[in-house]
């Protein structure tokens, strides 16, 4: 994040397959294969895209910021924003691949404007998805509420990236605002009660300011909206500051449970930690940590049987999601578990088909909501980007890289006096979300 | 890029039509700037993407010239959503409904001076009533005559009768729609099919549509593949009822609709309603279509369906590369979006197993509707031919029926994300247990 993220970087413009164009920026720089294959160069959780009018955008997570890497599937609705994104060069060599100029080409790409707030788009949607909330690793879920309002305002502010043709599900702010406006009051709370210039009041102040452009852009109203019109009216008198952890805080404060365990009785002969894949489940359903999958393997008589431990998300909820921990013996058929939801964690337990003889089994677990899990072939490739290596051990790294990502995030949104000095308006800060969960964060 | 410059030219004033880093809104520039200003129709030298020195100084002056009118449109805009709100309005996109409104106000009156709320009254409450008399409501009471009832029921029977099933099986027009597809989804404007042309003027949609009624099969070349690819869920269409109500959430396949559900969905959706004909003419008319051959009157629209039902029977949402007799460009096109899709919802943690699951549950019920995405897909192709039937709009050429079938492609993409989404809150809504009862 050292890096000047004005300064011009070259990006490479190629036909791509079927007629696209494609525009390759950071890894997926002037690679030769298949557009998922170039920008899928890691595990699905380190990718942020963004679906916006002939164009699918996306970023690296975890690389520097940059432009982002492009498929364009229709030129003449993405030169609307072409120039814009990336300056008048790509946008120009984009229109001579498409006019048949077979050869690739290297263009410098303007740093703008609507570049820095695309990123941030893309970034929080992405945040929305792969958070990874966790009570051991003391990272502090995100308002989901406070987010998406934040992220309405981002998409009212790259409004040129999408037209209204009505086929970008990220062309949403009327979406984003309906079903997150709940968070408006707390959050006029919190701009009125946040003495300037702090640069957080600056940002909150930005944030009501667009939903309250945006709403009235599509014809939005409702009492929350009117609300918050009337206060960007009034202005901000000074009341006694807030602390936005309380505002925002949400039921995830708990302390683990002591973790009576569940008498099982028996020998135990083996125990360890499982997979904690976060692709297979959706977000809010399993802590994010490395060791949230444990079980325990026990002789009873003559049974053997595991118990699995599933460290719950502190937003999960008590029914419903039918998670099941996937358990493979000695690397046989993966047989499945179900998981009920007991006090932080969901819990299960089963006979293993072990024979008595067995001293040393080699047990994987995995956790995995069916229907959802995407899978992987089995007899396939290792992901791409990976060669020659488990998968599972570059995914691991990838969540700790992951990990230390949003810790320096938070350290960062912990101490605003950072970003006071920041030029651009683009407001690169921390999202309120941040903000709100560093000071909740404390309280862990 | 050249529109933009222009605009920051302009200086302030413009800010209701404006986004918030000063480009106009997406919005000011299709519905305001080109089709009002620019009107490239008149000056085929601008619609070029990329314009020579002497067009951008053409556009340039066309921008600046209108920049007075321009900030008046921008006040009269602001002072209709002023007055949409204070008269409690909240349907439509205020842009959609009043842009060219407010620019017509410019035109005529200038910025809005004395006696502009009067005016601004008038106009947002006559955009809200172009709509009235071509709604549910007035369906509804149209068809709670039991007189009316009665003689409809009698002329859908005698419509019915008139029908004339053809014995010829469709396997001519079903190849010929093959390689009207090849000509599709390639880059570029090379889209002048003559094939196109012959198959409507050769009846080849009205030929594929009395085929259903006879219960042709192995049409589309693979034996799962049923001929009617969900357009009905009996085996072959049946008289269509008159019907006294409808829901969306229970609509049976289109050509099993009764007259009632096949006009609601019309009148349900929002746009252009000013365009129908009112709710009597409605009616009268789509007696007859319900009776004709794919339940559309016009042939362009028919062998819409054929081409859509060829694309339909080679989509792979789930990226398999299975089955499916011979793809077209078409289909690579097609694919390749949702080869996108795909890869796009893998990053928003939006997946659904493309192994059948039977723990699954809901999520594996969307995925097995990627696994026959020609019934979706066929669904929403009828729901907008027949839109554009009852507007009497046809396909003049294949690009115009391409932008349809592509359109409906992306439509169905657009749902199944809307649906996973869905399935997926209600998976975490169940309440989360206060903190107090999750210490022990």
């Amino acid at each position: 994040m050292a890096r000047d993220t004005r300064a011009p970087v070259d990006v490479h413009v190629a036909p791509g397959e079927d007629g696209t164009v494609r525009i390759g920026a950071g890894p997926a720089f002037g690679q030769d294969v298949a557009y998922d294959d170039a920008v899928a160069v890691g595990p699905d959780f380190t990718r942020a895209v963004l679906d916006v009018a002939g164009a699918v955008l996306t970023w690296p997570v975890l690389d520097d910021p940059g432009p982002p890497s492009a498929e364009v599937h229709d030129t003449g609705r993405a030169q609307q924003w072409l120039w814009a994104l990336y300056g008048e060069r790509v946008a120009a060599a984009v229109h001579d691949c498409a006019a048949g100029e077979p050869a690739g080409v290297r263009v410098v790409a303007d740093s703008t404007a609507l570049a820095d707030s695309a990123a941030r788009l893309a970034f929080g949607h992405w945040a929305a998805r792969w958070w990874p909330a966790s009570y051991p690793d003391g990272i502090p879920a995100l308002d989901p509420d406070l987010l998406g309002l934040e992220l309405a305002a981002l998409t009212h502010r790259c409004q040129q990236l999408f037209d209204a043709e009505g086929d970008q599900p990220d062309d949403c702010v009327a979406e984003l605002i309906e079903e997150h406006q709940a968070a408006l009051d707390a959050l006029i709370q919190w701009w009125r009660a946040t003495p300037q210039p702090a640069d957080t009041a600056r940002r909150l102040e930005s944030v009501l300011r667009l939903v309250d452009d945006a709403a009235d852009s599509v014809g939005l109203d409702g009492p929350a909206l009117r609300h918050l019109r009337a206060s960007l009216d009034q202005g901000r008198p000074v009341v006694t500051p807030v602390d936005p952890g309380a505002l925002f805080a949400r039921h995830d404060g708990y302390a683990l449970a002591a973790g009576e365990p569940l008498v099982a009785g028996g020998r135990v002969i083996a125990r360890g930690s499982g997979t904690n894949d976060w692709c297979r489940y959706p977000p809010g359903f399993v802590d994010a940590a490395e060791n949230a999958v444990s079980w325990t393997a026990r002789a009873v008589g003559a049974r053997r049987q595991i118990e699995v431990e599933v460290l719950a998300h502190v937003t999960a909820p008590v029914a419903g999601a039918p998670l099941v921990a996937e358990i493979r013996v000695n690397g046989g058929r993966p047989n499945r578990m179900s998981l009920a939801r007991r006090d932080d964690m969901w819990t299960g337990r089963a006979d293993l088909d072990l024979s008595a003889g067995v001293t040393q089994p080699r047990i994987e677990v995995g956790v995995l909501l069916p229907g959802f899990d995407p899978g992987r072939d089995p007899d396939g490739p290792d992901p791409p980007g990976h060669p020659g290596t488990s998968g599972e051990a570059e995914a691991r790294a990838d969540r700790d890289a992951i990990r230390a990502l949003v810790r320096r995030r938070l350290i960062a949104a912990a101490q605003p006096l950072a970003y006071e000095a920041s030029p651009h308006d683009a407001s690169p800060g921390p999202f309120l979300a941040e903000t709100a969960a560093a000071a909740t964060g404390e309280d862990y | 890029m050249v529109i933009d410059h222009a605009w920051h030219g302009l200086g302030p004033g413009l800010e209701s039509l404006s986004g918030p880093l000063g480009a106009p809104l997406t919005r000011t520039v299709k519905l305001i700037v080109l089709p009002l200003i620019v009107r490239p129709a008149l000056r085929p030298e601008l619609a070029a993407d990329f314009l020579g020195p002497a067009q951008v100084a053409s556009l340039d002056g066309l921008i600046r010239e209108s920049g007075t009118r321009l900030a008046a449109t921008a006040q009269w805009f602001t002072l209709l959503k002023r007055t949409r709100r204070a008269l409690g309005i909240v349907a439509g996109n205020p842009q959609d409904l009043y842009f060219q409104r407010c620019f017509e106000l410019a035109t005529e009156h200038g910025a809005p001076a004395a006696g502009a709320d009067a005016t601004a009254r008038a106009v947002v409450e006559d955009v809200a009533d172009t709509v009235d008399g071509r709604t549910v409501e007035a369906l509804k009471d149209h068809l709670a005559d039991a007189v009316r009832r009665l003689r409809l029921d009698a002329k859908l029977a005698a419509a019915w009768e008139r029908r004339d099933p053809a014995p010829s099986d469709a396997t001519a027009a079903v190849a010929l729609a093959a390689e009207v597809l090849e000509a599709c989804g390639a880059p570029g404007p090379a889209r002048n099919s003559p094939q196109y042309v012959s198959m409507v003027e050769a009846g080849h949609g009205g030929l594929f549509g009395r085929a259903l009624w006879t219960h042709a099969s192995g049409v589309w070349g693979h034996e799962d593949l049923p001929t009617h690819l969900g357009l009905t869920a009996r085996q072959v269409p049946q008289r269509p009822e008159v019907g006294r109500g409808a829901s969306t959430a229970t609509l049976p396949a289109p050509l099993d609709r009764t007259l009632f559900e096949r006009l609601f969905v019309v009148l349900q959706s929002s746009a252009r309603r000013e365009e129908l004909p009112t709710v009597p003419e409605l009616v009268k008319q789509e007696a007859g279509r319900s009776c004709a051959p794919l339940g559309l009157c016009d042939e362009s629209l028919r062998v819409a369906v054929v081409l859509g039902g060829r694309l339909a029977v080679g989509l792979d949402p789930l990226g398999t590369g299975e089955g499916a007799p011979g793809r077209t460009a078409a289909h690579r096109a097609v694919n390749s979006r949702w080869r996108r899709e795909a890869s796009a919802l893998r990053a928003r943690r939006m997946t659904v197993s493309p192994r059948p699951d039977p723990d699954g549950g809901v999520l594996d019920a969307l995925a097995q509707d990627l696994r026959t995405p020609w019934a979706a897909y066929m669904r929403r192709l009828w729901v907008r031919l027949h839109g554009r039937d009852v507007r009497d709009a046809p396909l003049e050429d294949l690009d115009a029926a391409w932008a349809v079938l592509d359109g409906v492609a992306r439509s169905v993409m657009m749902d199944h994300r809307a649906r996973v989404r869905s399935a997926l809150r209600t998976l975490s809504a169940a309440p989360a247990r206060p903190a107090e009862q999750r210490s022990a």
